[in-house]
């Protein structure tokens, strides 16, 4: 019932649309509105190729404006007389957009690895650089223009149907505009769309759960550029000419105002922002003088005031909201239900024999590890052997370079010597991305979920590494992606299902900054075993659990070992846990192996004695 | 290779120059980053502001393009006014628009301070008009030390006041930064606000003091400019404080001294580019400078690279 009633809402809610676009340029008072109505098009997709960058994947790129500008330019000079090349638009709209987006590919390859605001000074460098050229570009051999542009371009003709009249451009812009819209909604509803949430949210930890952070980010950029250098093009037409000055730092504000006045990563937002100041400076022309101050002004006060723009978080857009405290009719849930429900209720594929034995094959070897930072040597010479559904704990006081071992077998640092061995192959130097899809995933001693997204969604990012879905199938929905993406639902939720309710039902739409302290730890492992890896790096489990909740997650472990066959490496400071659980434990003290073995041989050890408690008699 | 090695004495001193002036815009966007890791994207337009400021006073006291009084303390009246307005403005700015965003994420701390710029600029093209203005300063000048001949270099009084007046700001920060209480506090703050304010030290008012001395700087760099090449308009604070902030990354952005070093650096290149190519390509080759930097050697030349703690 309510499935179908939301369907025939979006039902509804398409067919108003499509019929508002379809009469809209025939309500337009006159050419002057039609214009404007074209350019609020163009100025929607602008908007929403640069949310792709700056609003999905958190990339503050300056140089946007210049893959507008590629766009107009590639127009201009393959249908004009400036070379006398006259192709015709089908031919060179494909052209311009792909071109634009290979400089915007270039353009990431040599800037994506800066973060921050350095990446927004090189990419503004690059803008700089670009309207020198077309400025300066007119001598010797005469390329752009200078400063007078390129004008009188060839009309468009899309079989026969000559685009002229401001009518005709309007209807073209707008179904191009319509086409971007449903394309940036299909990809925020991927694994694309949550593998770039990700890398806002946390790199690191993107990196980590398998989302080869560099490359999503080089798409983000190519995607934005790709609509850029579309709407580039279709601007140049429409336009029929084109000046530097159209494609300058004024015009990136502006751009940049509209997202963020939408709502950065909100896609109706980013629309309504665009259409809002598309339109409002008309209303103001007689303030013209004032616009670009205003615009200075929108973006100072909605930092300071409203950073997540007009829509960010109003609730009919965004997921709707569930009461957390009650179920479906209404009615308050008691909260015991919840907190002391009894072991998952369904069986995880994956255990290879079913029952626990341990192997002898060794999965994970160190050999000769050493990382020092600034002349401190944090692990030193260091060896162990992990072998096959065996849990070996590592303990040590604090500093003892525990964190360390784990940031060099992910792949966040690179040891200065030594080997990494994973099933015999040499896994050091792996990007951490390549280590969690060799098979080895981890959690973080201080949480790095990804917050603002939802439960299911943080299980759903970690199984980026395993699905495959391209670009085209994600735009056009192909039954691969549709296959894939059900796929990855039902394994999330099979996931979130071994820790009993605490994950599933109502929370699975939660974000996950609502959840309790306990059930963050719970969800940071859910999120590593999503990924399918078999060999778990846990960093201090139940750091901050009660002893209730210790118990129970020391016997979740033990279960993940013994029903579902997981190799297990582990980081805990109590020494209870470690007890109960741990098949060998080493331990580590100023980088160094101080011994190893089973837990009674290691608690008798006097090395380990004196580094926990000092030695006698000082 | 012969004519070139004529030019090489002029276009030193060229550089030299210009190098002054990017030093000083660096210090400030250097001095904001070091403490506060924010790129002071407005820091450009305090710049352009100084040099209004500048302007008018240069305005105000002459008449028919004759100064009223002794040259030397037009001068001397015009850079204490641009560095008074600027350092105003900076600590307004930072008050108004940063401040409010301390604990935010960086991007909208970015974003703010792009808002600011934007603003700026376009307050000023309102009140003052897009057309530049020009300084009259051939009268500041008596005639016969306008233009000083050493040998076959040729060069202006003016170039010279520019890199005396840089040189002597960049010495007495140097000094309060070394010497003084409130250099040492800057220098706790910028390793580590935290336990600078555990210390006893009020970060925020040393945030200030940043600001109103980065802005300053330049302001007074804003004036020296107009004075070099005789106009100012609303537009030029963009390309400077790029230029500015490209020598601030040179140096290694945060180090007081790199930023020096890295302006007089950049200086010189741009001189020395402009005798191999175009001059309209002299920006091109700075910006060039800029991307290579950031992509090969981001903590610049004299800046550490600090590893990412996990």
């Amino acid at each position: 019932m309510t499935l179908q009633a939301t369907r025939r809402n979006r039902f509804l809610g398409s067919a108003a649309v499509l019929l508002a676009l379809f009469l809209l340029p025939y309500v337009m008072p006159n050419d002057y509105w039609l214009r404007i109505y074209g350019i609020t098009g163009i100025y929607v997709m602008l908007s929403l190729g640069l949310n792709v960058v700056a609003g999905f994947a958190g990339l503050l790129d300056l140089a946007y404006v210049a893959f507008f500008g590629i766009g107009g330019y590639t127009f201009a000079l393959l249908s004009s007389n400036q070379f006398n090349i006259h192709l015709p638009f089908l031919i060179v709209l494909p052209i311009a957009a792909l071109l634009t987006m290979a400089f915007g590919f270039a353009l990431g390859t040599t800037s994506i690895r800066l973060s921050g605001d350095y990446l927004a000074i090189v990419t503004l460098a690059f803008a700089q650089v670009f309207k020198l050229l077309l400025i300066n570009l007119d001598r010797p051999v005469n390329i752009t223009g200078g400063v007078n542009g390129i004008y009188n371009f060839d009309a468009i003709n899309i079989f026969g149907m000559k685009i002229v009249s401001p009518e005709s451009y309007a209807y073209l812009i707008w179904f191009s505009a319509l086409i971007v819209i449903i394309g940036c909604f299909r990809l925020k509803d991927s694994r694309y769309g949550r593998g770039w949430n990700a890398i806002r949210e946390d790199e690191l930890a993107a990196k980590v759960l398998g989302v080869n952070a560099t490359w999503m980010k080089l798409k983000a950029f190519a995607g934005g550029a790709f609509i850029a250098g579309g709407a580039g093009a279709l601007f140049a037409s429409f336009q029929d000419s084109v000046f530097p000055n159209n494609f300058d730092f004024p015009q990136l504000v502006i751009v940049y105002c509209m997202v963020i006045l939408g709502g950065l990563g909100n896609i109706l937002g980013v629309v309504l922002g665009a259409i809002l100041l598309s339109i409002l400076p008309e209303f103001l022309r007689e303030y013209g003088a004032y616009r670009m101050m205003f615009y200075g002004l929108i973006l100072i006060i909605l930092m300071a005031l409203r950073p997540q723009g007009l829509l960010g978080a109003i609730g009919f857009l965004s997921r709707t909201k569930k009461r957390p405290d009650k179920d479906e009719t209404g009615v308050l849930r008691a909260s015991t239900d919840l907190y002391y429900e009894a072991a998952p209720e369904s069986e995880c594929k994956g255990s290879e024999n079913g029952k626990y034995c341990k192997g002898n094959r060794v999965a994970l070897e160190i050999k000769g590890v050493s990382m020092s930072f600034g002349g401190i040597t944090a692990v030193n010479d260091l060896d162990f052997c992990l072998f096959e559904r065996e849990i070996l704990s590592i303990i040590g006081p604090n500093g003892a370079g525990k964190s360390t071992v784990f940031n060099l077998i992910s792949g966040i640092y690179r040891p200065e010597r030594g080997s990494v061995l994973y099933n015999g192959s040499e896994i050091a130097g792996l990007k951490p991305h390549q280590v969690l899809k060799a098979g080895i995933a981890r959690t973080f001693q201080n949480l790095r979920l990804f917050n603002k997204m939802t439960v299911l969604d943080n299980a759903k990012v970690a199984q980026f590494h395993r699905t495959k879905t391209g670009p085209l199938s994600i735009l056009l929905h192909l039954p691969r992606y549709k296959k894939e993406e059900e796929e990855c639902e039902r394994y999330a939720r099979e996931i979130l299902g071994l820790f009993g309710k605490r994950l599933t039902g109502y929370r699975l739409e939660q974000e996950a900054t609502s959840l309790s302290y306990a059930n963050r730890r719970r969800l940071e492992m859910a999120r590593a075993l999503s990924t399918k890896a078999r060999v778990l790096m846990l960093d201090e489990p139940s750091a901050g659990m009660n002893p209730q909740e210790t118990s129970e997650v020391t016997d979740f472990i033990k279960e993940l070992r013994d029903k579902y066959g997981y190799t297990i490496l582990l980081i805990e400071h109590k020494l209870n846990l470690v007890r109960r659980i741990s098949d060998r434990v080493l331990v580590l003290d100023y980088g160094r192996k101080i011994a190893e073995g089973s837990y009674d041989e290691v608690a008798g050890n006097t090395q380990v004695i004196e580094a926990y408690l000092g030695r006698k008699g000082r | 290779m012969e004519a070139y090695l004529q030019q090489l004495p002029q276009q030193l001193i060229n550089g030299l120059t210009i190098g002054g002036v990017y030093a000083l815009i660096a210090i400030g966007y250097t001095m904001v980053y070091g403490i506060l890791f924010m790129l002071n994207f407005a820091h450009g337009e305090i710049y352009m502001i100084g040099g209004f400021a500048g302007w008018w006073v240069l305005h105000l006291l002459s008449v028919n393009s004759r100064p009223i009084m002794n040259a030397a303390l037009i001068i001397s009246l015009m850079i204490i006014a641009a560095m008074a307005v600027s350092g105003i403005l900076g600590v307004l700015v930072e008050r108004l628009a940063y401040r409010p965003l301390r604990q935010a994420p960086r991007i909208n701390l970015l974003l703010s301070a792009l808002g600011v710029s934007i603003f700026l600029q376009n307050l000023v093209l309102n009140f003052q008009g897009a057309k530049p203005r020009f300084f009259h300063v051939t009268a500041l000048v008596p005639k016969h030390i306008r233009v000083i001949q050493v040998g076959d270099v040729v060069f202006s009084f003016m170039r010279i006041l520019v890199i005396a007046v840089s040189f002597l700001l960049m010495a007495v920060l140097s000094y309060m930064i070394k010497k003084t209480k409130t250099g040492k506090a800057m220098r706790a703050t910028a390793q580590d606000i935290e336990a600078a304010t555990f210390m006893g030290i009020d970060t925020d008012r040393i945030i200030v003091y940043v600001f109103l001395i980065g802005s300053a700087l330049g302001g007074a760099a804003g004036t020296l400019v107009g004075l070099l090449f005789t106009q100012v308009d609303y537009y030029v604070g963009f390309q400077a404080g790029l230029k500015g902030f490209t020598a601030a990354v040179l140096g290694g952005i945060g180090n007081i001294s790199g930023a020096m070093l890295g302006g007089i650096i950049l200086g010189l290149t741009e001189a020395l580019a402009t005798t191999f190519f175009p001059s309209e390509y002299k920006d091109i080759v700075s910006f060039t400078i800029l991307i290579i930097v950031l992509i090969f050697r981001p903590w610049g030349l004299m800046g550490e690279k600090i590893p990412e703690k996990v």
